[in-house]
């Protein structure tokens, strides 16, 4: 049994095929640019592609993120937070606590052994918690995004950050360039700024652990380092975490399709 | 005696100067960006002011500081906060006045006063961009129009858009997808001010509204603003060609009650 997972997130949109419920036969990502079904349709063909699998072969397909009503041939839909929550646990069964920091929005939540979510918190109201932040950075600081965290990580005496807020950040940003403070200390800074958001949105929550980190900043190992000083605990994260939330919906899609077959067998017979 | 008396108050983004003569007559004023260099800003800003006045420095008995960067009004006699000083600067041009708003390039502020121009209340935002001169600053950026220009432009607008973003980074791609949407920039700027004006109201209605209103900062010179914002209240708020300086001018005021012999 074939299921698929679609995240379509604000910044990107992930993907996922999985066998059984059990094994990750591909991932594959796109930025959300312009038409999110037209990118979806990218993301599934890429994924078909690299599993060696056709279009028809997935026998079910489930969505989640912000655009997840907008794909016409899902057969199901859930909740960014249940589907981040299973994929969470997907990958780190022991998951008590899920951490998400995508590009608009992160959140946080407190989730069961079979991963059910028993508390969340969110923040989507203001851009200086989300990894929006992060880009905006890229872009005043003129580092391409990827070379960030590796940059950040050779910090010596991080510069934190005082302002609360993204557009007021940046001032302040450009002037400790200005006043020569080391990139790698500014960066530090940023992911401290960051982690700081994050990490009141878990003490909202109530910090258990393991702690998953899950979502567009997982790949950004400065953003890993800060959440684990800023946390004083380890973090769970693998590069497969970018995709939670799309392994987990395909993984709640298999149990749906078990569900569905058991029930048809039951009536049937 | 010679009562000429100067306020300097250095916000965020301009440096501004009053200079007051007998009879708290304002013999001169200036304003000017601030840079890096903000101790040669507020020099800056009182050379320039007693050159409009036609006076020399030395005819300045007293200078008071005030503003986000008073500390660096070296030359300065007397450092009172920006809040007083809008405090009594709008009871100097609307004597009614018992709320004052100030919205300038970094934060904002709702000031509630008495007869005398005392501050009775006050709440402030200067934690966050939104609802400041900078979300006007970033969301004309995002539109393609000089901030001079957005006010006026708003008030031609048809049939406004909704913002739902408080966020400025949020707002700006808000602002970008209506414009790829097609939208008319006159109805996303007539939106954005409503956005700033339902803010400041949230602000205003912590210390309580109180008519008379008088709006100052640099955005009270945006008649888009000051005409979302009486729209917003209901009624009228209080404008000067003067708002701006009312920061500099409360400043004075302040210094002229120093002086010897001056207006108790």
């Amino acid at each position: 049994m074939i299921t698929g997972g679609l995240d379509l997130g604000a910044g990107t949109i992930k993907g996922a095929l999985l066998e059984d419920g059990r094994r990750i036969l591909a991932t594959a990502a796109a930025p959300s640019r312009g038409s999110p079904v037209h990118t979806a349709h990218r993301v599934l063909d890429e994924l078909g592609e690299a599993a060696n699998i056709a279009p028809g072969d997935v026998d079910y397909l489930c969505t989640t993120g912000f655009g997840r009503y907008t794909i016409p041939e899902r057969n199901l839909q859930v909740s960014d937070f249940t589907s981040s929550a299973r994929g969470a646990i997907f990958l780190f069964p022991k998951t008590r606590m899920v951490v998400d920091v995508g590009a608009q929005a992160s959140r946080t939540m407190s989730v069961s052994e079979t991963g059910k979510v028993l508390k969340f918190k969110m923040n989507e109201k203001c851009a200086a918690g989300a990894g929006r932040f992060v880009e905006r950075c890229a872009k005043y600081l003129q580092i391409p995004i990827e070379e960030m965290g590796p940059k950040g990580l050779t910090s010596v005496h991080p510069k934190l950050i005082s302002s609360v807020c993204a557009v007021l950040a940046e001032t302040e940003i450009i002037n400790n360039v200005a006043e020569g403070v080391p990139l790698p200390d500014i960066l530090m800074g940023v992911f401290l700024s960051l982690s700081q958001r994050a990490f009141s949105l878990m003490r909202y929550v109530g910090i258990q652990p393991e702690v998953t980190l899950v979502g567009g900043l997982v790949r950004n190992v400065g953003m890993v380092k800060a959440l684990h000083d800023t946390v004083g605990m380890d973090v769970n994260v693998t590069p497969e975490a970018y995709y939670a939330a799309a392994i987990g919906s395909a993984v709640l899609g298999h149990s749906r399709l078990l569900k569905l077959a058991q029930s048809s067998r039951g009536a049937g017979g | 005696m010679s009562g000429v008396v100067a306020g300097v108050d250095i916000g965020s983004t301009t440096a501004k100067c009053v200079i007051l003569g007998e009879g708290s007559r304002v013999l001169g004023k200036s304003l000017n960006p601030v840079g890096v260099d903000i101790v040669k800003d507020a020099e800056h800003a009182l050379e320039a002011a007693v050159q409009d006045a036609h006076l020399s420095r030395s005819d300045v008995a007293f200078v008071t500081g005030t503003g986000y960067g008073r500390y660096k009004v070296y030359f300065g006699q007397l450092v009172v906060t920006e809040i007083s000083c809008h405090a009594r600067g709008a009871n100097f041009l609307f004597p009614g006045t018992r709320l004052v708003v100030d919205i300038g390039g970094q934060d904002t502020k709702a000031i509630r006063i008495n007869e005398r121009g005392e501050v009775v209340d006050f709440a402030m935002n200067d934690k966050c961009a939104a609802g400041t001169g900078r979300f006007l600053d970033v969301c004309a950026n995002a539109l393609g129009c000089d901030v001079g220009e957005i006010g006026p432009l708003s008030l031609q607008a048809r049939h406004a858009v909704k913002v739902t973003s408080t966020c400025t980074v949020f707002a700006e791609s808000e602002v970008t997808s209506y414009v790829s949407r097609g939208k008319d920039p006159k109805d996303i700027l007539a939106g954005l001010h409503a956005s700033i004006a339902s803010r400041t109201l949230s602000l205003m209605q912590r210390v309580g509204v109180e008519p008379e209103i008088t709006f100052t900062g640099g955005v009270s010179q945006n008649e888009g603003m000051v005409h979302a914002l009486g729209r917003r209240l209901g009624v009228p708020v209080n404008v000067s060609p003067l708002s701006q300086y009312l920061g500099a001018l409360g400043a004075a005021l302040h210094g002229w009650e120093r002086l010897p012999g001056g207006a108790a």
